[in-house]
């Protein structure tokens, strides 16, 4: 079977949730507390065995130490997942006999076809483990902070948070790309009845619009991921593979050939390719003109909601252009994704940064802002260089944790006033101390000061973007872009901080809601909530290097693809240049004396 | 051809060979003699409704029993030729020269007897035909089950006969070799559904909905029959494989043309291709729930089956390359322009609907769209022996995903309503996620299978279409084909036909989903009041098994799929060349 303990464990962190869940559902809406503790339970359970993964897979890369170096000089590049269930796969040639270990594969088929199949091919590696630790880590907040919050439905409402939160492990951990999608996919449904269900008065809009939009991009990826499939199933003489670092590495051989009608065709393939896998990455992300989805489901998502879609499923997008759309298109992520991902990206940047200045509704603002932050991220992505992946990554975790606080923070103000309007609350810092010291923490997180996570993430994306202008001897218009919105990020954040909770006390009226107790300051159960974010925050902002340990080598696989598509791009041109006719040479000659 | 078959048989050879066929039709003789006392005694005294319900399932699963006998005894024909050829192919490794003497003319006898089969029988033992029938009685089962309460006692006899010969004719279909038997089956399926659409309702919109599909459906076998004529007297044969061999080795003509295109209209009204669907809404929303799921499940079969037999897409065959019939153009285009607009105007149409049957018969429009994208890629599937899953596959594949997620959904919507409370309109289901959890979940299941959701049989049937579309290229790969830049034209066009697929299948969540996001999002109007019925239960619990089940493994469809639409290999190199 192959499964050692590491393999098990892995397993277990995507079953437990998935199984809590049922059983969670099946428990009755009468029972409530028996709901909630047995949440709690399957979180924190969850929490622990995502602890041990990464603990292990931190010591397993200590000693393998691999350098960028060493990773570059390996060959064709590509991923390596660890811990992967099951026995290696089996290769197999033109007339389906077994010839030896496929390295890049298991042995837990779902569906085979051909001389390939469809394969429950989960693992871990330095991309996705930071992520997996992410989703473990905002379940357990998403879970407390709707204890008191949700009254109806208990059961159901526990039940598709904890299946979410398999969906998002799911879309992490697979290295088959079939899978993959059947992740991507299922990770609407849990959040559609969250949001439609147990949102606030628009949200059965809200929720249809989400699940309708980010399900038209995601089809379209699925053609894309066919085609790339259909393409090297063609080109290697009918190995047909789903496995996503084997797909890379067809890719990647094909593409070193120097064959002209090769070349040529991978082209178009690649184009295409990344315009289908864009499709539905850059919905999720989002980018900017397909942004329009995410105010109005953030706003009208409770608030366990809102963390697990701002604090996992906009990485999701982000993920999935890191994880396939770079590997399987280099030279199109270089050519045609760096100009348009990067602008799309910096215009969402200013664009979101301005949108949140003018909410006069705090969810809301932090909505934008997430849109925001997420070009950032994306800007760095593209910079298509260590640095610049490094720092996308890191802002994909940061960017989590500390919109994941700011939505927690949020949830708690309403959960006592019950409005969301920055007009109706002021100096809120004297009525609610403890509050308003959490808030004033993660925001700083937020806007990236030093010695806070965000600083991390935002300063590495940023040195990527200047050093890949730099070396193409280009104005760095992203850079300044760039900066520009750390400098807005701090500016609408700032305002908001300034209007809520400083100034002159000015409590919402309460009347209407038949409001009971008085309100108190944050709860036990409210801290416990958020000292996990609050802590993380810290300790990444103090002491990020052994998160950038683990992630170096595979972000080294990614800078490795980009190098070489940008080795590929310069022979190209060196190409043109000798071959432009010598008429046009002669012209210019004529023109210079 | 094979030289060896020019050889005109002998009348006893024919006579020998025919002489097994009634053996084969065992199930169906069972079906039609149960039909038959049910009708009798119907007339002679009231049968009740307990009494014609239990009659018909035992039918049902006697059919089901002889159909396993049948496919015990009789190797179908392609297990036949598969067991020829690996004897052929062990051949070489005898010993003795007599020894391998008698082996060839064994082999050859087997061979001969083989194409006799396929040349003279008019009902083949094939695994087109087996499955075909499992479709049918398992269906059948389920149409049984959820019509027990709908039909009246002194009716139910009829009504119950009518489904058992329907169940039959729709065996028959894919077990047929022949153009008139084809026939003869498809009438076995549209005459007892008249009476059925008769029999249920008697209200005004109920006549007006059988009176329509009545003449409609009279004027598609019409339609049908003057294709089927055209195609005997371009070819002068009714035999299926005589007739595509003669299709195959004349060039494409516009008496083929014409002949082609009456065929595909008349069987478009039984798979309610765009422009021929027009009648699907109004029948549905007016005949009773039953006969509607009736109706969105066996034409379709049916129209599917003998699409994919009659063009030659899947063939038991091993004399040409099949789908290459009417060659590429004819089959590609026609097949691409009907599923363009059949998926987009039943989705869009879809999208304006209330009525939950109406509704319903949109979405059988845009899924008969689907499957046709299937029927437009399936010549490239023959291009290469190829182990991977093409059109064909994908259709059938599709075919019982479809069968177990529609009929599913009207599984539910016949349980919940009453004669007091019938559920008519989206509305009515409403909040039904809180009053009734475990049907709301199922409907839910059988909904985000026909949305395509992954871990539904919904989604595995449309990756495979999507993959069966966008296969062709890759299957021309490496094949000296005489065409091969024509070849990458249809591959474009098959790829745009992907696209199109898939926005089609965003539309078609956004209706849907209306339908989950009333049953969970909103509370329920005006309680509903089923009357717990194992029957209804049973119906559900059976296509929920499926459509789940088809989802999490789908292979053991795919790879029986895959058996039924890939071919046996050529026998001699000279068959093989194009």
């Amino acid at each position: 079977m192959g499964l050692d303990q590491p393999r098990l464990e892995l397993l277990a962190l995507l079953l437990v949730p998935l199984v809590g869940g049922i059983a969670v559902a099946l428990l009755g809406p009468k029972r409530g507390d028996a709901v909630r503790w047995t949440s709690a339970v399957v979180a924190f359970l969850t929490l622990f065995l995502a602890i041990m993964v990464t603990g292990r897979f931190m010591r397993l890369h200590v000693s393998l130490a691999e350098d960028i170096a060493a990773v570059r000089a390996k060959g064709v590049p590509t991923f390596r997942p660890e811990f992967v269930p099951g026995s290696p796969g089996v290769k197999r040639d033109e007339n389906l006999k077994p010839v030896g270990e496929d390295p890049y594969g298991t042995s837990w088929n779902l569906l085979p076809l051909g001389r390939g199949a469809v394969q429950f091919y989960i693992g871990v590696d330095g991309l996705n483990v930071w992520l997996i630790m992410l989703t473990a880590a905002l379940t357990v907040p998403a879970v407390l902070v709707s204890w008191t919050y949700i009254h109806e439905r208990v059961n159901e409402f526990y039940a598709w948070l904890l299946i979410l939160q398999t969906a998002m492990m799911g879309i992490f951990m697979s290295f088959d790309i079939i899978l993959f999608y059947v992740f991507f996919e299922l990770s609407l449904v849990p959040l559609f009845f969250l949001i439609g269900i147990w949102g606030g008065s628009e949200r059965r809009h809200a929720a249809g619009k989400f699940f309708i939009y980010t399900l038209t991009g995601s089809l379209i990826t699925l053609l894309g991921v066919l085609g790339v499939v259909l393409a090297c199933y063609t080109k290697t003489n009918g190995e047909l593979t789903f496995s996503i670092p084997r797909l890379v590495e067809i890719v990647h051989t094909r593409l070193a050939l120097p064959d002209r009608a090769e070349q040529a065709y991978w082209a178009g393939v690649q184009t295409w390719v990344f315009l289908a896998l864009m499709a539905g990455f850059a919905i999720k992300v989002p980018l900017v003109p397909f942004h329009t989805w995410l105010p109005l489901a953030h706003v009208e998502a409770p608030t366990a909601g809102s963390v697990d879609l701002a604090g996992v499923l906009l990485k999701v997008g982000a993920y999935g252009f890191l994880r396939l759309c770079i590997p399987l298109a280099p030279d199109v992520s270089l050519s045609l994704g760096l100009p348009l991902v990067s602008s799309l990206a910096a215009v969402g940047l200013v664009y979101g940064a301005y949108c949140a200045y003018s909410q006069d509704d705090i969810k809301r603002l932090v909505a934008y802002s997430s849109v925001s932050h997420l070009g950032l991220c994306m800007l760095g992505m593209f910079a298509l260089n260590v640095a610049g992946v490094m720092g996308s990554l890191m802002q994909m975790i940061n960017h989590g944790l500390s919109t994941a606080g700011l939505f927690l923070i949020v949830g708690m103000l309403y959960e006592r006033y019950h409005t969301r309007k920055i007009a109706d609350y002021g100096g809120m810092a004297a009525r609610l101390p403890i509050l308003s010291a959490c808030m004033v923490f993660v925001c700083m997180s937020s806007v990236g000061l030093p010695g806070l996570n965000g600083f991390i993430g935002e300063a590495l994306s940023l040195m990527g973007v200047f050093e890949q202008q730099y070396t193409r001897g280009q104005f760095p218009i992203y850079g300044v872009v760039g900066a520009t919105g750390m400098f807005l990020g701090a500016w609408y954040l700032m305002t908001m901080l300034q209007r809520v909770f400083f100034g002159p006390v000015k409590e919402p009226s309460l009347a209407g809601h038949g409001h009971q107790a008085p309100i108190t300051d944050l709860t036990f159960r409210e801290v416990l909530t958020l000292a996990p974010v609050l802590i993380l925050c810290l300790v990444i902002g103090v002491y990020p290097q052994p998160m950038l340990d683990t992630a170096r080598p595979d972000v080294g696989v990614i800078d490795s693809i980009a190098t070489r598509a940008r080795e590929r791009d310069r022979v190209a041109t060196a190409e043109r240049e000798a071959a432009r006719p010598a008429v046009a040479e002669n012209d210019r000659q004529g023109v210079a004396p | 051809m094979n030289p060896d078959i020019v050889k005109l048989p002998s009348v006893s050879e024919v006579a020998a060979s025919q002489a097994g066929v009634f053996a084969l039709v065992v199930p169906e003789i069972v079906l039609i003699a149960a039909a038959c006392v049910l009708f009798i005694l119907a007339t002679v005294r009231g049968v009740g409704r307990e009494r014609a319900g239990i009659a018909a399932l035992l039918a049902l699963f006697g059919a089901g029993v002889a159909l396993w006998i049948t496919a015990a005894k009789f190797p179908s024909i392609e297990a036949r030729q598969e067991n020829i050829q690996e004897r052929t192919a062990t051949l070489k490794t005898l010993a003795s020269s007599d020894g391998k003497a008698i082996e060839k003319k064994a082999l050859d006898e087997g061979q001969r007897s083989v194409e006799l089969s396929l040349y003279t029988n008019s009902i083949l033992q094939s695994r087109i035909g087996l499955l075909t029938r499992l479709i049918a009685i398992v269906g059948g089962i389920v149409l049984v089950l959820f019509s027990w309460h709908q039909v009246s006692h002194y009716r139910a006899a009829e009504y119950h006969a009518c489904l058992l010969v329907i169940v039959a004719g729709l065996g028959l279909t894919g077990a047929s070799n022949d153009l008139i038997t084809l026939f003869v089956a498809l009438e076995l399926i549209s005459i007892p559904t008249y009476v059925i659409l008769y029999l249920q309702r008697t209200d005004r919109q109920a006549q007006e909905a059988a009176a329509k599909y009545f003449l409609l459906s009279v004027f598609s076998s019409g339609l049908l029959l003057f294709g089927f004529s055209y195609m005997y007297g371009v070819t002068g044969s009714t035999n299926l494989p005589a007739m595509l061999d003669g299709l195959h080795s004349r060039p494409t003509q516009v008496l083929t043309l014409v002949a082609v295109v009456m065929v595909v209209a008349g069987l478009g009204f039984k798979i309610t291709a765009v422009p021929f669907h027009f009648y699907a809404p109004d029948v549905y929303q007016g005949a009773a729930p039953a006969a509607a799921a009736l109706l969105a499940f066996v034409p379709k079969v049916a129209g599917f089956v003998v699409l994919l037999r009659v063009f030659g897409f899947i063939w038991p065959q091993y004399e040409f390359w099949p789908g290459l019939v009417l060659g590429l153009r004819v089959p590609t285009v026609l097949f691409w322009i009907l599923a363009t607009i059949t998926m987009t105007v039943g989705n869009v149409l879809a999208l304006l609907q209330d009525n939950l049957r109406r509704l319903l018969a949109y979405s059988s429009v845009s899924h008969a769209g689907y499957m046709l994208i299937g029927l437009a890629a399936a010549p490239g599937l023959s291009l290469a022996s190829s182990p991977m899953a093409g059109g064909s596959e994908a259709v059938l594949f599709y075919l019982v995903a479809y069968a177990a997620m529609t009929l599913g959904a009207f599984a539910v919507i016949i349980y919940l309503g009453t004669q007091e409370r019938p559920v008519e309109t989206v509305d009515d289901l409403a909040g039904l996620g809180q009053s009734h959890p475990g049907i709301a979940l199922m409907m839910m299941l059988f909904l985000f299978s026909l949305l395509g959701m992954p871990l539904t049989a919904g989604f595995a049937g449309k990756l495979l279409i999507f993959m069966g579309a966008m296969a062709l290229p890759a299957e021309a790969g490496g094949q000296a084909l005489p065409d091969v830049d024509k070849l990458r034209e249809y591959a474009l066009m098959l790829r745009w036909l992907a696209l199109i697929g898939a926005i089609n299948a965003a539309i078609g969540g956004w209706y849907y989903l209306r339908i989950i996001g009333a049953m969970y999002l909103r509370s329920p109007l005006k309680a509903l009041t089923p009357t717990r019925t194992w029957q209804g239960l049973a119906a559900m619990w059976i296509c929920a098994a499926v459509t789940l089940g088809l989802g999490i493994y789908p292979w053991p469809l795919v790879k029986a799929a895959h058996k039924t639409a890939a071919f046996p290999e050529k026998l001699s190199d000279q068959a093989k060349a194009p």
